[in-house]
């Protein structure tokens, strides 16, 4: 049997672009459907940012009571007996896992009952344009399948993002594994390779290492988080990765691996040399590549450039006046909150509403331990961009009454403005929850605040979010809390502009 | 091969935008470096901006008649590796060349943005996205989006040059909202109703180039001057005699001497006695600035409209150096070569109208200057001999001059002392001399 539905809006696939996009073309009053192969939330919700964050929690908490808190005082008692060093603590995988799972289907049910509150319409299946008015969906629903005809005034394309692959290794999730599967272990792997030392290798491999894997990143380049973090960021990381025991290779080029006993092996080439590793599973982690080669986005002549990502102008909108691109297939930053963002843009857009994106900052963290988050641009950004007096400061958590408390005390924020006009232009931190502290610096460039706006700013105490003021107010050369050499009245008045020597 | 993003730069001191007149590339073309890729107008001077490396030019970033602030990119070369690479992209497949093809069509409109997706350009978004580099807050750009108005052009007259939304109101339906790259300052014109039902009784051109600079300019001083105008008649015989003696002085040298060098020697000295005209209002500072410099700019009229060319520190020069230089200046403003340094920093400006006919006019004041003298043609009039009884008549030579002044600086009592000091020294060689430098 197939059928035909036609609607004002369709939006293929539902991942933290797609739904958000649904949701607000619905509120607008558009008769609307989502297209979804997979899953309701996508990558994002089901096998990405948050599954990990669940995993990532559950180590770190692992190893405050290893590590943390047996120095505070915390004996914890087996069989009745107390252990000053309790380091006999089991992690029980399986359940572990299915509390991980459950994390992630608590919110997909929220997208699924939020989108039925709106009266969208969820077609699962594997849609493919046959014209640039028209879709075919292969739906897959209830074990039978079968071809159905979606039509609609304006498509919205959110298929997002999959995982790249090296030659020599395929993704198989049983001995290469991408971030899916690694997700999905439900035993501690006792040694793991992470091939590539971007933000979801270094998130994971993270985690196993706490959880009892001995874990090696090869990297083929010179450096972790290659050109998307602050280099002072990136060191804290690197020196506590080190701490913890995760070995990372650098200039180390992944290029084979085969069956060793139980193990495999894996070849790399490092310095022109071909060297051997040995391991129980592979995590490749290289990057992610847009899917614009599906879905028949070339047949219908959507301009897709050489990097993969759809062509699109500032309201999101394809070389196809009635279609739309958003998300990870859009172009980069490849994240879940910009996908979100250009959700509800192309929505009202759609619906007649004059809007662009316009936005001064994607900011982004990483899951690291410290983490890292940014917002603004790179000191190099600010060079290239033309601003040639830049004010940068750091103010170190060490300081912080909060971080102390806390145990955790590695990382600092820094604050990179404008001299002439004391804008802030960039962020960057490492450090304790600076996932929870980035979107301040977010506001404060969207708002063009300059950095006495921050440092006046009176910041709760005791708090981390007090290191935010604090290294406004080093900016100005007066931070409280860490030595500075003193200025003269003239540069501290009210934020003056008085070039310092 | 890697891309290479051409930014507009920083052409000159003051300079912070300009306006892409003319492209001379387009997308898939080849460029050497130090090859000039686009003229670009800043104030009142046309600059030929170079490609700093080879390469072949992928996509151009801004459509002519767009007002772009340094540093954003005009172009994106694919930067040629290793120098010569002759052969581009094209011919490789139909779908690069087709949005090459794409790309000559409807160049993407002047954005820039935080994050960097591939351009589609399919349609004109109008306003333009916020530069990354303007100021004004979520809300303050999404209203002014909702209210048609281009936050990228208005200067923001909140702190650190933010664009706030009192900013945006002032600007909903002025020219600034509508023509993209009218200044904040213009105010809220109603809109041209078509005049004509026939077909072809009208032709539309777009306001570019140095027309629109000197429209932009004169409406600002327009708005923000408060001007009068006060006039005289000299008797000009000595200047004429002393003029025709220098000419003849001159000649050997191959020198043309006109009466403007002597003109501005007059007024120099008449500066120097009256400070207020060579000066300048700070309206930010709230301050008078008097300067101890005298740069004289003179009106030049071009095939593309009006120059003011500026003869720097004229009171140092002499009267054949001015001369010489007029005729220098002059010709490159007609030529279309004049640089913007020539034609900056002038203290006062005298046009003179004269040369081409006309007995008096009420010129504009080039602001911040506070005053434009202007000169008018030569006749012979009869004039009443003072010296001897009432009814004989002398055929005298006699030029108009004119003051227009700054009414906030200049009171109108002190322009007619002003004129009268002047007139003195024109009317008077021995006057003219004695405090001549």
């Amino acid at each position: 049997m197939s059928s035909t539905q036609s609607f004002d809006v369709c939006v293929i696939g539902a991942g933290p672009g797609g739904y958000v996009a649904a949701i607000r073309a619905a509120q607008l009053g558009k008769k609307t459907c989502v297209i979804e192969r997979e899953y309701l939330g996508g990558v994002c919700l089901n096998v990405g940012c948050i599954p990990s964050k669940a995993m990532i929690s559950a180590a770190h908490f692992l190893e405050k009571l290893r590590n943390d808190a047996p120095e505070m005082g915390i004996e914890i008692k087996t069989d009745g007996k107390s252990t000053a060093k309790p380091v006999d603590i089991n992690v029980n995988m399986k359940k572990l896992v299915t509390w991980k799972q459950s994390v992630s289907e608590r919110m997909a049910s929220g997208v699924a009952q939020l989108l039925k509150g709106n009266g969208v319409t969820v077609i699962r299946g594997e849609a493919e344009f046959s014209s640039a008015n028209e879709l075919k969906v292969r739906t897959s629903g209830d074990g039978k399948s079968d071809i159905i005809t979606v039509t609609a005034k304006n498509f919205v394309v959110a298929t997002g993002s999959r995982p790249i692959e090296i030659p020599g290794f395929t993704i198989d999730e049983q001995k290469v594994l991408s971030s899916t599967g690694a997700l999905a272990l439900d035993e501690v792997p006792k040694r793991m390779v992470v091939i590539g030392g971007g933000y979801i290798g270094l998130e994971i491999g993270s985690y196993l290492r706490k959880l009892g894997s001995e874990v090696v990143v090869l990297e083929a380049g010179a450096t972790l988080l290659n050109g998307v973090a602050d280099r002072e960021c990136v060191q804290v990381v690197e020196r506590k990765l080190k701490k913890g025991g995760v070995q990372v290779m650098f200039n180390a080029k992944a290029k084979s691996y085969k069956k060793n006993g139980s193990q495999y092996e894996i070849e790399y080439e490092s310095v022109g040399k071909i060297e051997k590793i040995k391991c129980d599973k592979i995590l490749l982690t290289v990057g992610r590549r847009p899917n614009s080669d599906q879905t028949g986005l070339k047949k219908i002549g959507v301009l897709i450039d050489e990097r993969g990502f759809i062509k699109v102008d500032a309201q999101r909108r394809t070389n196809l006046k009635h279609i739309f691109a958003i998300g990870d297939i859009a172009g980069q930053p490849m994240l879940a909150h910009k996908a979100s963002h250009e959700g509800v843009l192309v929505a009202e857009v759609i619906s007649g509403i004059n809007r662009a994106y316009d936005v001064k900052t994607v900011p982004a963290v990483v899951f690291t331990d410290p983490e890292i988050a940014s917002a603004g641009l790179l000191e190099s950004e600010c060079t290239s961009r033309g601003y040639t007096e830049l004010m940068i400061s750091k103010f170190p958590f060490a300081a912080n009454g909060r971080a102390v408390s806390l145990m955790e005390t590695d990382g600092f924020i820094k604050i990179i403005a404008d001299k002439k006009t004391h804008v802030v232009l960039g962020v960057h931190m490492v450090g304790p929850e600076v996932s929870n502290l980035i979107s301040e610096a977010a506001l404060a460039i969207e708002m063009g605040a300059r950095v006495e706006d921050l440092a006046f700013t009176i910041h709760p105490h005791p708090t981390l979010g007090e290191v935010m003021m604090e290294a406004a107010e080093a900016t100005l050369g007066h931070a409280i809390h860490v030595i500075q050499k003193p200025l003269s009245r003239a540069e501290t008045a009210n934020g003056a502009t008085v070039t310092r020597t | 091969m890697a891309t290479k993003e051409v930014k507009l730069p920083d052409i000159g001191e003051g300079v912070t935008e300009g306006e892409i007149v003319k492209w001379l590339v387009k997308a898939g073309d080849s460029v050497k470096a130090d090859q000039p890729i686009a003229e670009v107008m800043t104030d009142k001077a046309t600059v030929e901006v170079p490609s700093p490396v080879a390469g072949i030019v992928k996509e151009l970033k801004a459509k002519e008649g767009d007002v772009v602030p340094i540093e954003t990119t005009l172009l994106v070369l694919d930067a040629a590796a290793g120098g010569a690479v002759e052969k581009p992209v094209a011919a490789t497949g139909g779908g690069v060349t087709k949005s090459k093809g794409f790309a000559v069509e409807k160049p993407a409109p002047a954005v820039a943005m935080a994050a960097s997706p591939a351009q589609s350009s399919s349609i004109e978004i109008y306003p333009p996205a916020a530069d990354s580099r303007v100021l004004a807050t979520p809300a303050t750009r999404r209203l002014a989006r909702e209210m048609g108005v281009d936050v990228n052009v208005i200067s923001g007259t909140g702190l650190a040059g933010r664009v706030t939304r009192d900013d945006v109101v002032k600007n909903k339906g002025g020219a600034g909202a509508v023509a993209a790259g009218a200044p904040s300052w213009a105010p809220v014109a109603p809109r041209m109703a078509n005049s004509s039902t026939q077909p072809n009784a009208e032709e539309r051109v777009p306001l570019r180039g140095i027309r629109r600079k000197i429209a932009e300019q004169m409406q600002m001083t327009k708005h923000i001057v408060p001007h009068f105008t006060i006039m005289d008649e000299a008797n000009v015989s000595e200047l004429v005699r002393l003029r025709e003696q220098a000419k003849a002085a001159a000649e050997k040298s191959g020198a043309k001497i006109t009466y403007l060098p002597f003109v501005m020697k007059a007024l120099i000295s008449t500066l120097r006695e009256f400070p207020m005209f060579n000066a300048s209002i700070d309206d930010q500072a709230g301050e008078i600035v008097y300067k101890k410099y005298y740069n004289i700019g003179f009106a030049a009229d071009t095939p593309n409209g009006l120059l003011v060319p500026v003869i720097k520190h004229a009171d140092q020069k002499t009267v054949l150096e001015i001369s010489r230089e007029i005729v220098e200046l002059a010709n490159k403003a007609r030529d279309g070569k004049i640089g913007l340094e020539d034609m900056k920093g002038a203290t006062i400006t005298i046009t003179n109208i004269g040369s081409v006919g006309g007995s008096y006019a009420t010129p504009i004041i080039n602001h911040p200057e506070v005053a434009i003298i202007g000169m008018y043609k030569i006749d012979w009039k009869p004039v009443y001999k003072t010296t001897e009884k009432i009814g004989e008549f002398v055929p005298t030579q006699v030029m108009n001059f004119s003051a227009t002044c700054d009414h906030r600086l200049i009171d109108g009592a002190v322009a007619a002392n002003f004129l009268k000091a002047f007139l003195r020294r024109i009317e008077n060689i021995g006057q003219l001399v004695l405090d001549m430098m």
